[in-house]
């Protein structure tokens, strides 16, 4: 790619970042964890998965440090 | 929809600003943590997995109690201590995997003791 | 493990490996969820497979990296906001989002105030999302508006030279997910 692609990508990758990490719909977790067909846990999160800047902004994880 | 995202750009054609420094992203391109990819790699491998062997911990001794309180049936029982052996044994892969030892994953929190 | 990728009216046909599991009239979207970390590439290739998806229909894209057990998980995590998926997506039917993104110092806050004004009148919906930015906006714009949006805010340039304008998409509605 070309210096003016690469960069044009660069500031496009922030715009996407934002969003696919940032933005969309948001799904409570809702995990029922069995093992050998016996439910034995059920866990509630939301956004089980987010990315670590935006779950330590929402609190939901701790930063480096701090204790939970 | 093409690649290209850029519709309409700075009149001096200057996308510097549009940058961000800090980026969230760890790994490829290189991450907010300023720290050299593998051991990022390591540091999130050391969160997810807690927080796995801790579901998997919660689940053991809940299947623990279910065994206890009765109302399984044999066969379920024995699937039950086959599949921990199991994940037990998929557990000690996935440390090897990322060079962690079981202490690992036994954060420290401090006043609050240590989370395992 | 699977991973939610969009919710949608049921009549887009994925290509393996995403499958469509329909709720109630809708469908969700999944994928097997993706090993490692999410990097550059990745994060593209998700957003390919909701443009190519968003050809043949509505979307609305999921936040990356949602996983969940199971189809049978994936179904009880989505049901309970059915209604309000089925508003959103109406919503977004025919549109694409674009971003507009202004820099500048301090006292050219008013100015991007402007811009958004004038965008907004432009777009189906707007919303700006948070940042160091001047503006930070997310505009809701129809298929066939958005060569007009786009010259629009070419001329806003030209008029506020106090402020650095740059304009992306056209992507997936991110940011148009919530039912208004």
């Amino acid at each position: 790619m070309s210096e003016g692609a690469v960069a044009q990508r660069e500031v496009a990758l922030v715009d996407l970042v934002d969003r696919l990490l940032g933005g969309g719909v948001v799904i409570a977790g809702e995990i029922t964890l069995a093992v050998a067909d016996v439910d034995l846990v059920h866990v509630s999160l939301r956004a089980l998965v987010s990315s670590v800047d935006t779950a330590q902004r929402q609190g939901a994880l701790p930063r480096m440090g701090e204790a939970l | 929809m093409s690649r290209e995202k850029v519709l309409a750009a700075p009149l001096d054609g200057d996308l510097g600003p549009f940058e961000r420094p800090g980026r969230r992203l760890p790994g490829a391109l290189g991450g907010r943590i300023d720290a050299d990819p593998e051991s990022v790699e390591r540091g999130l491998a050391q969160l997810v997995l807690t927080i796995v062997e801790l579901l998997r911990q919660l689940m053991e001794r809940q299947a623990l109690r279910r065994i206890d309180g009765g109302g399984l049936t044999e066969e379920q029982i024995e699937r039950l201590g086959t599949t921990f052996m199991e994940l037990d044994r998929r557990m000690e892969e996935l440390r090897d995997q990322f060079g962690l030892e079981a202490e690992d994953l036994n954060l420290d929190l401090g006043p609050l003791g240590r989370l395992l | 493990m699977i991973e939610l990728v969009a919710i949608t009216d049921g009549t887009l046909a994925p290509e393996a490996p995403v499958r469509a599991v329909p709720f109630d009239g809708l469908a969700v979207l999944c994928a097997p969820a993706a090993e490692g970390e999410a990097d550059a590439e990745t994060l593209w290739r998700r957003e390919a497979l909701l443009e190519a998806l968003m050809e043949q229909g509505a979307l609305l894209p999921v936040r990356y990296g949602t996983v969940v057990a199971d189809e049978a998980a994936a179904v009880e995590a989505v049901s309970e906001h059915r209604d309000a998926f089925a508003r959103a997506l109406a919503r977004v039917r025919g549109a694409v989002e674009l971003s507009v993104r202004a820099v500048g110092p301090a006292d050219a806050a008013p100015a991007a105030a402007r811009v958004h004004a004038t965008l907004a009148v432009l777009a189906r919906d707007a919303v700006r999302l948070g940042g160091d930015e001047q503006l930070n906006g997310a505009y809701l714009v129809e298929r066939g508006a958005v060569d007009d949006f786009v010259a629009a805010v070419g001329r806003l340039q030209r008029e506020h030279r106090g402020l650095s304008i740059l304009c992306t998409g056209p992507w997936p509605p991110y940011s148009f997910t919530e039912a208004g």
